[in-house]
């Protein structure tokens, strides 16, 4: 099995659910986004056009930042999710560096919503799963998946423009709509073999 | 609550060129200043080792030691970096930490051994100290381009020139580390080394002219970005008045000067020429950027 998710970009509204819901599931630090959505306004009045682009990990099959991580933090766990062991982690920012999508995060300092009033009873709960001087990222809600749901940010895609599967079934919805709507990855000239894929507008 | 590093990488992410701020910004800095001292370190473990100075062998342990200390504060869980030595396999940085091990060790008691004045046993066991940490010397000099050069991610950094200049940095710094040794013990430096320096500065010139004409003649959108940045962009600054000024003109003229032998000369020149290797390695590592993630050219199907 290897886990994947297709973006439809036709469907994408842009209204934020994803991220929201992934932080909410993930409770992550002030600023910090497993999932994000990225827009930008390209063209020039009065052809110009919004355009949106959802991102989150790529978990990637070849995945540059388990190769660059000196101390097999970063690694492959079930069906080929990537994920960070933050035990092993040492805060070499080598992924990072190393990730064409910029979609990790290094946890620096402990940090909440609220400042001065300190973290709410939901952030001190949350924050235990970011110790502090390592790196975070995405690992499709794993938590969720074992329990037999799909990532908060599929479930809760208002649009339904976020479809979860096994990519290396062919008969999957996943590898359907890919094949039948022309799915692409980001940067496949890296040479990562993202299994986030996009379905064009 | 506003958090400007967020702000800052929402503005990266929409931007058409992302620059790299995990190293060589705010706290990443010191992942520069550390591989610079271990670099020269390097190199003047290698120079003095062939010269057989025994005063850079022991500058060449402390900068070892600095640069491991530095490397060790940019962690951010430094109490586990004895874990990464556990990916030889894949990772530059793991390999690199195994190699600064074996140097400080095997360099640490060749030195204790040597400096004591110890004889019997204890020269066969400095022998071996020695020969452990010339590996680690070769691994610390040659790990560092690789670092980089394994980033596919950044176009300019993804050059096999790179490692080439890494290492040919590390060598002249080592014969500058050995101007500055040789003036402060008041020793003229040979001439052979002299020509030594001249031939790596004008090997590194090169080596760097070729990265940057590959950049802009196959690289690509990123690399040329990159190329620009360094020499008409934000990076430019520090790139000619570090990098070129301070580390190639000042030290070529004080070359041709007719005092040039004077151990201040020296000494001026091996300080100039070093503090222009890091400006270079920081030059270059700011300059990394990554291609854009609105990227017309992005179709692959699924397999």
């Amino acid at each position: 099995m290897r886990l994947g998710m297709v973006i439809d970009l036709k469907r994408c509204m842009g209204c934020y659910g994803c991220q929201m819901s992934c932080k909410a599931e993930n409770g992550t630090p002030p600023g910090v986004f497993f999932a994000r959505v990225i827009k930008r306004e390209e063209g020039t009045y009065p052809t110009m056009r919004r355009k949106l682009l959802p991102v989150l990990c790529n978990h990637c099959t070849d995945a540059p930042c388990v190769k660059a991580c000196p101390t097999g933090a970063s690694h492959y766990a079930e069906n080929g999710i990537v994920d960070i062991d933050q035990d092993m982690c040492v805060g070499c920012h080598a992924c990072m560096v190393a990730c064409p999508y910029n979609n990790r995060y290094f946890n620096d300092e402990r940090r909440n919503y609220f400042g001065d009033e300190g973290p709410t009873p939901y952030e001190m709960e949350r924050s235990e799963r970011h110790p502090v001087g390592v790196v975070m990222k995405c690992n499709f809600c794993r938590p969720r998946l074992a329990e037999g749901k799909d990532p908060a940010c599929v479930a809760n895609c208002p649009a339904k423009a976020r479809i979860f599967g096994d990519l290396a079934d062919p008969n999957s919805d996943v590898s359907v709509l890919i094949k039948d709507r022309g799915g692409y990855t980001l940067h496949p000239e890296a040479g990562t073999s993202p299994n986030v894929y996009y379905l064009p507008e | 609550m506003k958090d400007n590093r967020y702000e800052q990488l929402i503005a990266d992410l929409r931007s058409d060129y992302r620059p790299q701020r995990e190293w060589g910004e705010g706290r990443g800095i010191l992942m520069v200043i550390g591989h610079f001292l271990v670099g020269v370190a390097g190199g003047t473990w290698l120079m003095a080792s062939i010269y057989g100075v025994i005063y850079g062998l022991m500058v060449a342990y402390v900068l070892a030691a600095l640069g491991a200390l530095v490397h060790l504060m940019f962690l951010g869980r430094p109490e586990r970096a004895i874990k990464m030595m556990r990916h030889v396999r894949t990772s530059w940085i793991s390999r690199g930490f195994v190699g600064l091990t074996l140097f400080l060790i095997g360099g640490g008691i060749y030195l204790a051994i040597t400096l004591l004045g110890l004889t019997g046993i204890w020269r066969a066991l400095a022998v071996a100290a020695n020969v452990m940490a010339g590996i680690g010397t070769i691994a610390i000099i040659g790990y560092m381009g690789f670092c980089y050069t394994a980033s596919k991610a950044i176009p300019f950094w993804h050059s096999p020139l790179h490692p080439a200049i890494y290492i040919a940095f590390a060598i002249r710094g080592g014969i500058a580390a050995l101007l500055v040794i040789g003036a402060a013990s008041g020793q003229l430096a040979s001439d052979w080394l002299l020509q030594m320096w001249t031939g790596v500065t004008a090997l590194v010139t090169l080596f760097f002219a070729l990265e940057i004409q590959g950049a802009l003649s196959s690289g690509n959108i990123a690399a040329k970005w990159s190329v620009r940045d360094l020499l008409a962009g934000r990076l430019a600054f520090s790139f000619y008045g570090g990098t070129l000024l301070l580390g190639l003109i000042v030290p070529v003229l004080l070359l041709t000067n007719s005092a040039s032998n004077s151990p201040v000369v020296m000494a001026i020149l091996g300080v100039a020429s070093v503090s222009g290797d890091f400006f270079m390695k920081l030059s270059t590592v700011k300059a990394g950027v990554y291609v854009p993630l609105f990227s017309p050219a992005r179709r692959s199907h699924a397999s």
